[in-house]
């Protein structure tokens, strides 16, 4: 077929008409699928935080203390809140730095380096709101049992009975519903985080494997 | 160690990166396409890097990888329409000794290519590549008589694309 012929010569002609792929770009493609993976954590992050963000305006801890007669404790809150938000946009900040560092990165050894340290942020991370979510729960309790007219009932009954039946039911119900937030707070840490973990830890499996 | 490989295998690519574009020529139809082919070819390769044993030609063993991905690739996806633009075709002719009659034929010659299936594609390649049927049979896992078989078969269908 002398047609066939005819692109023969011009495909064996034409190999330098195409667009030069750089070394730098091959390094970037290499390293591509981390790196997305790392952007959507960041992402996830930011999402997160203006999630709880949007739900503190409408839920007024001020006048939910004024309810209880506890405005005297207003200042801790908004101490504490500063400090939470300080400690989240740091992670975030790390975030941001690891993506910034997977993307550029032009070395399997400092991607894989890379990797761990990202994992170990997302961890810290997890750690750190799930503590301040039993914190904060463990707080709230107390301050129900402190400062909540309707619990005088239940102190006065807990004070006047001679076994301890009030009291049991009272610590078992606050610790069944910390066990039952924590958990659903750590279940939802593992769906959002969890699977571009795993991802993250596979493509590690797969740098490894080359490193051999 | 990783680095070093690594540094290795971009070099070779560099290198060697024509015969990958080429593929990406048949396979794709626009920049765009092409250059996501040439990505997923890329990591596949890397994939496959460590069981490069140097007894072939790095780029013997990159198209085999190359074709293959493609393949697999494109498979599933239904065969291209010759939606092949005007604009991405002028992209890749080179433009020394312009003839324009020629150009015009083998312009068409690379619509009709594109209408081939995924395994064809692979032949036409390994053709233009002027491999020899040992060769293309060793590459596409068929014996050497279905290749040249196969290979009557595209020319018959090419002539038809191209007359109608």
């Amino acid at each position: 077929m002398e047609e066939l012929d005819l692109l023969k010569k011009a495909w064996q002609k034409d190999s330098h008409s195409y667009e030069q792929v750089s070394e730098s770009e091959i390094y970037k493609m290499l390293h591509k699928k981390s790196s997305s993976i790392v952007k959507w954590i960041l992402i996830i992050s930011i999402i997160e935080v203006l999630f709880w963000a949007v739900i503190s305006i409408f839920f007024k801890v001020d006048e939910y203390l004024k309810n209880l007669n506890a405005e005297n404790l207003s200042m801790y809150f908004q101490v504490l809140n500063v400090v939470n938000y300080v400690v989240i946009l740091w992670f975030i900040y790390n975030f941001y730095k690891n993506y910034i560092k997977i993307s550029t990165t032009a070395s399997t050894n400092q991607l894989m380096h890379d990797i761990l340290k990202t994992r170990k942020t997302v961890k810290y991370y997890v750690w750190y709101n799930l503590l301040m979510s039993l914190l904060s729960m463990i707080a709230a309790f107390i301050m129900e049992f402190e400062f909540n007219p309707r619990m005088e009932i239940v102190k006065n009954q807990i004070a006047n009975e001679n076994n301890y039946n009030t009291l049991i039911v009272t610590v078992g119900i606050m610790l069944l519903s910390i066990i039952l937030f924590i958990g659903l707070v750590w279940l939802f840490y593992r769906l959002l985080y969890g699977i571009l973990l795993r991802k993250l830890n596979s493509n590690y499996k797969e740098l490894k494997k080359i490193d051999l | 160690m990783s680095d070093n490989l690594e540094q290795l295998f971009v070099k070779q690519l560099k290198d060697n990166q024509n015969i990958i574009h080429k593929i990406c020529r048949l396979y794709t139809n626009d920049e765009d396409a092409h250059k996501d082919l040439f990505q997923e070819i890329t990591i596949q390769l890397w994939k496959a890097f460590p069981k490069f044993r140097g007894d072939s030609k790095f780029s013997t063993w990159a198209y085999r990888v190359a074709l293959n991905t493609a393949i697999t690739l494109y498979r599933k996806s239904t065969r291209t329409v010759a939606t092949t633009s005007f604009e991405a075709q002028k992209h890749f002719i080179s433009q020394e000794e312009y003839n324009f009659e020629e150009e015009e034929q083998i312009k068409l010659m690379y619509q009709a290519v594109q209408q081939l299936n995924d395994i064809e594609k692979a032949l036409v390649f390994l053709y233009l590549e002027d491999k020899d049927y040992t060769e293309i049979s060793e590459t596409l896992g068929i014996s050497e008589v279905n290749a040249r078989v196969k290979m009557n078969r595209i020319k018959g269908k090419l002539k038809k694309i191209l007359n109608p």
